[in-house]
């Protein structure tokens, strides 16, 4: 992995907030270490007032580092406008203009990264193809759910087709399919070579999709590394079989007692809330509905 | 061309933003209250030229009082209310320079006043042709628009620093005061300064026309007397009037009227018997009152008198109007925008409005201030603030195009030049420059 390049490179990151009179009060973010590779999906965990969207907020520019560095795309700077035209992103909320609809809306983000009209209007109609928005395209933003309202905001992260995709809680507002359908997005723009950094809540959401994931607490690193090697019990064996019966299932457990000289934990794995909702709801959700936009699909 | 694909995206933003929300139809409604009921409900002295003054001076000065106060608002909620509410965050993450979102704004804002004033002046305009149908207009509201001469003078400037020299020469300069602070009230004397004319005196003028004036036309003398206690009584005199070249015949005109008031005559060209066009005259005027019984008469000869000579349409002197007033409407707007990447919201609001109220009794404070006030700690910032902005805004609001439209004086093509330089140009750039510096350097996020 540190062969790789690296596309972000966080080295002693600080955060300190002040005052009307420029007394310390919180320090969001203190002394973070990161470095997230080209091509891999990485979450950021925490739990609220951690400092993730403090760390992305100094990320995207918006905030500025009291101390340490960040370097994207090797060696530039977040507030560069190259940066800017190659990344996308998803805020918490989606704080869009309500006067406008999904169609101007992404219009207008289209503009801001200089596309040609004629570019920006396919773009704009495949990704409302892809967010399923194309039939309320022409209604005003201000009208549409949260989850709506999430979609578009999704749809306009995508506009410029970022190597860089930075998500705040992307799956916040959605219903599980939603949520599922952003998942398998993620997944397949990952595929598609695109970096994806995500904060997330949601626990199982990040164990789905990220490759690695830091966890912070109180501004502070508190884990970091690969998902895979953070979650296994190197002491624990888990085995799955289908269609065992009883005798012969006591058998393989007698025999893995003797073997191992200690009890066996036997269990019935149950599916999740998750997949169980999704199969009532929605036989057919292993087929997402969200088909990657053609022009994302270029990268491939 | 990216930059102007990125500017036209934040310029449509914008205007979809004014034209989408109530506010706009509010000021729209109020407009259309100011241009059409103002005129039926303010009662004029019951004369055309009253109605008329009362259509161009209150209907048309307050429309642009009210789009001021809205553009200046509207300006300050561009970026303060975007930050306010966070929605900024999503455009600032794009490849959008600083100035690019200014510029986008900024013009919106430009295409918007120049909408709404195009859409008042026609109004008052329409009105105004309206009214010249009705019996008694046509005959006393001439809708002109003639070029303004003043006599050949030294100015207020020059004049200014003569009597200074000579004030030092005799060793009689006020104590405690610097030269500039003598300057300008010697400067201020002599924009003010009265030529006295006594019974049996005389007094003479000349001016230089700019440009010339062929036999056929008509020029206008424009005079108004004054006396010392400012009482309305008879003027009584000859005006001669020659043209420039030597021994030329003088044009007699006596003069039976009053003073306190304009008093004009036309002359035609013709009666100079000249063989090719005017490029001058000499005015002249004696007082003709009995000696006994007339008192003396006073005129400010750098303001009440005056040539008249044709100097285009109407039409044309309305539509200069309406560049000035646009003119200004783009350095509020860029104010207001810069003001608006400083502060919050209710913060650049405040401010604007109380910086604008400041130039609009700036110059009265400090007209009035004595040099005692001057020298007190506690009054001290007040008078430099007052002073500071009133001096910024002069060159903004230098000439008032309601008063000479009103007046059917000509709207000189040098000072529409010089207000769209100094209000379009060449302020705007420093407040952008100003505001993009600020943006630049600004969080546009809160750590939440």
């Amino acid at each position: 992995m540190e062969t790789m390049n690296h596309l972000i490179q966080i080295k002693n990151l600080g955060k300190t907030f002040k005052d009307f009179w420029y007394r310390p009060v919180i320090e969001a973010v203190k002394d973070l270490n990161l470095t997230i590779q080209q091509g891999e999906v990485f979450g950021l965990l925490g739990p609220n007032g951690s400092g993730k969207s403090t760390t992305l907020k100094m990320l995207l520019g918006l905030l500025r580092p009291t101390r340490g560095t960040i370097e994207l795309f090797e060696g530039l700077r977040p507030e560069d406008v190259a940066v800017k035209a190659r990344l996308g992103y998803l805020p918490e909320v989606s704080h869009l203009h309500e006067f406008l609809t999904p169609r101007e809306t992404l219009m207008y983000y289209a503009a801001l990264f200089g596309l040609p009209q004629v570019d920006a209007k396919r773009r704009t109609k495949e990704l409302l193809q892809m967010v399923g928005l194309e039939s309320v395209a022409d209604r005003a933003v201000g009208r549409f759910s949260k989850g709506m309202a999430r979609r578009v905001g999704l749809a306009q992260a995508l506009i410029n087709a970022p190597e860089l995709l930075i998500l705040d809680e992307p799956t916040s507002g959605l219903d599980p399919i939603g949520c599922r359908e952003v998942k398998d997005l993620v997944r397949l723009l990952a595929k598609s070579g695109v970096t994806v950094l995500m904060t997330s809540h949601l626990l199982a959401d990040v164990e789905d999709v990220c490759d690695r994931v830091a966890i912070m607490n109180k501004g502070e690193r508190c884990a970091y590394g690969s998902t895979r090697d953070l979650l296994r019990n190197p002491d624990m064996v888990r085995f799955s079989v289908s269609g065992l019966t009883a005798e012969v299932a006591a058998e393989i457990r007698l025999q893995l007692e003797q073997r191992a000289a200690r009890p066996v934990q036997q269990d019935f794995p149950e599916m999740s809330l998750e997949a169980y909702f999704l199969k009532v709801v929605s036989p057919d959700a292993n087929n997402t509905a969200f088909k990657v936009a053609p022009f994302l699909e270029k990268k491939q | 061309m990216k930059t102007i694909r990125k500017i036209f995206g934040i310029f449509l933003l914008a205007l979809r933003a004014s034209l989408r929300t109530k506010t706009v139809f509010a000021l729209l409604l109020l407009m259309v209250t100011s241009v059409f009921l103002l005129p039926a409900v303010v009662k004029g002295d019951g004369t055309p030229q009253g109605d008329c003054h009362i259509l161009v001076l209150y209907t048309l000065g307050f429309s642009f009082a009210l789009l001021c106060l809205s553009t200046l608002w509207a300006a300050c909620a561009l970026f303060a209310a975007e930050i306010d509410n966070q929605l900024i965050q999503l455009s600032a993450v794009k490849p959008v320079r600083a100035f690019e979102f200014w510029l986008g704004r900024w013009f919106a804002l430009l295409l918007l006043n120049a909408i709404a004033l195009f859409a008042v002046y026609s109004a008052v305009y329409l009105q105004l042709r309206w009214k010249q149908r009705q019996p008694g207009w046509r005959e006393s509201v001439q809708l002109v628009n003639r070029s303004v001469v003043h006599p050949l003078l030294p100015t207020p400037q020059e004049e200014a620093q003569e009597a200074y020299e000579l004030l030092a020469k005799q060793k009689e300069l006020p104590q405690g005061l610097s030269k500039a602070q003598i300057l300008r009230v010697l400067t201020t004397k002599a924009q003010e300064r009265y030529t006295i004319v006594n019974p049996g005196e005389s007094i003479s003028w000349r001016f230089q026309l700019p440009r010339p004036i062929a036999t056929n036309e008509l020029i206008t003398i424009r005079l108004r007397f004054d006396t010392e206690y400012s009482t309305r009584t008879q003027v009584t005199g000859v005006c001669r009037i020659a043209s420039d070249v030597l021994d030329a015949p003088m044009v007699e005109v006596p003069l039976d009227d009053f003073s306190l008031q304009e008093i004009e005559f036309d002359l035609s060209c013709q009666a100079f018997h000249l063989k090719h066009d005017l490029s001058g005259i000499n005015l002249f005027f004696t007082h003709t009152g009995n000696p006994a019984k007339a008192s003396a008469l006073m005129l400010r000869f750098r303001k009440d008198v005056v040539v008249l000579t044709q100097g285009g349409s109407f039409e044309a002197n309305l539509l200069r109007s309406a560049l000035v007033h646009w003119s200004v409407l783009a350095l509020l707007a860029a104010f207001g925008l810069t003001l608006s990447a400083c502060f919050s919201l209710p913060v650049a609001v405040f401010s604007s409005t109380i910086l604008l109220l400041l130039v609009m009794i700036g110059t009265s404070v400090t007209e009035v201030v004595s040099v005692e006030e001057e020298k007190e700690w506690l009054k001290k910032p007040g008078i430099l603030v007052s002073r500071g902005v009133s001096a910024i805004a002069h060159h903004a609001l230098r000439i008032d195009p309601l008063e000479s439209v009103i007046n059917g004086e000509r709207i000189e093509d040098q000072a529409v030049g010089e207000a769209l330089a100094w209000n379009v140009l060449l302020s705007p750039a420093c407040f952008a420059f100003l505001g993009i510096l600020i943006l630049r350097r600004r969080e546009l996020a809160s750590g939440d």
